[in-house]
């Protein structure tokens, strides 16, 4: 058998997987690693998918497509002479549609489901809340895995400063909608409406005339308002996010992790690849984008009688520079592949940037050597 | 356009405070180092404030990593690095004066689950934490501690939000300390005179698009005076007209030359690229200046002495 490529790992998840997360710092190429993979599948012959968080309309650019809608959309393939057997789709995810409809769906009533979208605290959270958009991705994520016309989902994660973000943000906010805990000395207060306090405790007497000083009476209410509301909603929250987590460790799901060589940005997918394996959730591949190429021996002599002089010492110049780069990067690749015991999937820094199918089908091209 | 740095770093170092903001991974934090630095040059004590990001910045500068309190990482050059949960412990603290009750908060699962997770109440902490040092005064002569307080923002898109936060929390808690600071924050921020924003790009489309589309919002929408556009790792012009023909020429001869000929036709492409975006940037209501690509590993002082000529240079 011949030796396997890096990308073989990940042509197989292409291949059998249903759902796959990118994964990375923004800025590292990942949206457009994600359409790639998107682009590699429908060669494949599978109906695929890409979901993305589009805030700046990243995947509509790679894409070469003015906008990109909330409802899964067939790309013309052939269009653009890319020949595939199945299907790339593409969306962008609306968070604050989806947690609209999320409490569409578990708001016992009407009256509960208006109270909560009227709600000003609501309003204000649905978009704000540390952690809504991942939630959100992975609740759509939910959502999509069960949709018939699909069959591989590749789930481009929000832009977060983190990688990791992703993984610890819906904790967090379960956390945060953890009425239970704020019960104890919310809804007294909000019952009485008034600011006659009956606490418990004396920390959480202090807590709460800390809240009202600081943050005012009708804060408080649309607070407690809304926590009321949610009340009823949280175990259905809670239940989804628990199945979403569930569909993260099946063996068919799977996280593709992207970076860029600079170190930080290494350093940071080794982190998230270690918490990934705390937390059992499958590793499929680490791709590496925009590396240079690696140095192939020594610059070659013989500056041929034809190169004129002032341009073969720049040329010496620029070769050397390269070289330098090149190295480092490949140094710092190296490490990471000692870490995770997998050879990461390069992609040599392309010869322009993707603005349309075309550029995509290079990209792919450059992942799985097909170009 | 290539001329406009000491047009930048004039109106960068008038001002009292300067956002550096950007997608993640175009150089926030080594544009914030070398602007730091060309601070410190000009005579003016300067603080280098980092939200959550203990080694970047202050690793450019040869420095230890900044930590939560306040240091003077060369003479005239401070750092720190905010993390927000700290900020908001000491707020708390500051305000429950008594360390016991204080501390029973602290420790409390309601603080942890709700205060930790509420929205945008990290930011807004951070950025009345950033007001504080700006407004801090030297006890016996009255006069600002610091001259200039940089602050490197977190990535765009978190960025912006960081940005919004004060006028969202003013409007959602009108009343009250919270309501006051934000205003007070949202003040300081709009204030041409005191503060400005540094946007920061690199040539790729992703990078340059998210640019003009923070640039846009945040000076139209948010009100906010947008001093500079700095384009990080810009290729350096290597080879003449007459160079580049000669190297298309070599390429189409197939001559021998071995990488050597690939590795010049990618420079002249990465030039193409960088003059292409230098164009689409100048085309936005700010001045552009391009600092060049550091093939350093890793970036160290030496590197970022580079950046800063080439901040203050004509």
């Amino acid at each position: 058998m011949a030796a396997r490529r890096p990308s073989a790992a990940l042509s197989a998840a292409l291949a059998e997987r249903h759902v796959l997360v990118v994964c990375g710092a923004g800025g590292v190429g990942k949206t457009t690693t994600a359409a790639a993979l998107g682009l590699e599948a429908a060669r494949l012959g599978r109906r695929a998918l890409v979901c993305t968080i589009d805030p700046s309309r990243r995947l509509a650019t790679s894409l070469g497509l003015g906008q990109l809608s909330q409802k899964p959309r067939r790309l013309p393939l052939g269009r653009f002479g890319v020949a595939a057997e199945g299907e790339m789709w593409a969306m962008t995810l609306d968070t604050k549609g989806t947690f609209d409809s999320l409490v569409e769906r578990f708001a016992g009533s009407e009256a509960a489901r208006r109270r909560i979208l009227g709600n000003r605290f609501y309003q204000q959270v649905s978009a704000a809340l540390a952690g809504t958009h991942e939630y959100m991705a992975m609740e759509k994520l939910l959502e999509l895995s069960a949709d018939a016309r699909f069959d591989l989902v590749i789930l481009d994660t929000p832009p977060t400063r983190h990688a990791l973000d992703f993984l610890e943000a819906p904790d967090r906010m379960m956390s945060f909608l953890d009425a239970s805990v704020l019960r104890w000395f919310l809804k007294p207060y909000f019952v009485a409406g008034r600011l006659t306090l009956k606490v418990a405790t004396r920390t959480g007497a202090a807590l709460l005339g800390l809240v009202d000083r600081y943050l005012g009476l009708q804060f408080l209410q649309d607070l407690s308002e809304f926590f009321l509301a949610f009340e009823a909603m949280y175990d259905g929250f809670k239940e989804r996010a628990a199945r979403v987590f569930g569909l993260l460790r099946e063996p068919t799901s799977g996280f593709v992790l992207v970076a860029s060589p600079a170190q930080a940005s290494l350093d940071e997918v080794l982190y998230f690849h270690r918490r990934l394996e705390e937390k059992r959730m499958p590793f499929v591949a680490l791709v590496v984008n925009r590396l240079h190429p690696q140095p192939s021996g020594p610059a070659r002599r013989r500056a041929s009688a034809a190169v004129s002089p002032g341009l073969a010492a720049k040329l010496a110049e620029v070769l050397a520079e390269e070289h330098l780069v090149a190295r480092a990067e490949h140094r710092r690749v190296g490490r990471v592949e000692v870490d995770i015991g997998r050879r990461p999937v390069p992609v040599p820094e392309l010869e322009s940037d993707v603005h349309d199918l075309r550029g995509l089908a290079e990209v792919a091209g450059a992942l799985f050597g097909s170009a | 356009m290539l001329g406009s740095g000491p047009v930048i770093l004039d109106r960068l170092l008038e001002r009292r405070l300067v956002v550096i903001s950007g997608k993640g991974g175009v150089g926030k934090s080594v544009t914030g180092a070398a602007l730091a630095l060309a601070a410190v040059k000009s005579g003016r004590r300067t603080l280098l404030v980092e939200v959550d990001s203990p080694l970047e910045a202050t690793r450019y500068l040869g420095a230890r990593p900044a930590g939560g309190s306040v240091r003077e990482a060369r003479p005239g050059l401070f750092t720190v690095n905010l993390s927000p949960s700290a900020v908001m412990d000491e707020y708390v603290r500051h305000v429950v004066k008594l360390e016991m009750l204080a501390r029973r908060i602290l420790d409390s699962p309601v603080y942890h689950r709700f205060f930790a997770a509420a929205p945008g109440l990290r930011e807004l902490m951070v950025l009345g934490k950033i007001m504080t040092l700006e407004e801090e005064r030297e006890s016996w002569s009255r006069r600002p501690r610091y001259d200039l307080v940089i602050v490197d923002a977190p990535a765009t898109g978190h960025g912006l939000s960081f940005l919004k936060v004060p006028r969202a929390a003013s409007e959602a808690v009108p009343v009250g300390p919270i309501g006051v600071n934000a205003r007070r924050i949202q003040a300081l921020l709009q204030d041409p005179k005191r503060t400005a924003l540094l946007v920061v790009a690199i040539p790729e489309e992703m990078a340059v698009v998210e640019a003009a589309w923070f640039h846009r919002l945040a000076t139209k929408e948010l009100g906010l005076d947008c001093a500079g556009i700095v384009l990080n790792a810009a290729s350096e012009e290597r080879f003449s007209r007459a160079e580049e023909a000669e190297v298309l020429r070599l390429t189409a001869e197939k001559a021998d030359l071995g990488p050597a000929l690939p590795a010049a036709r990618r420079q002249i492409r990465r030039r193409k690229r960088t003059r292409f975006y230098e164009k689409r940037l100048a085309a936005l209501d700010a001045p552009l200046v391009s600092l060049p690509f550091l093939p350093d590993d890793p970036i160290g002082p030496e590197a970022l002495e580079r950046l800063v000529a080439r901040l203050e240079e004509a």
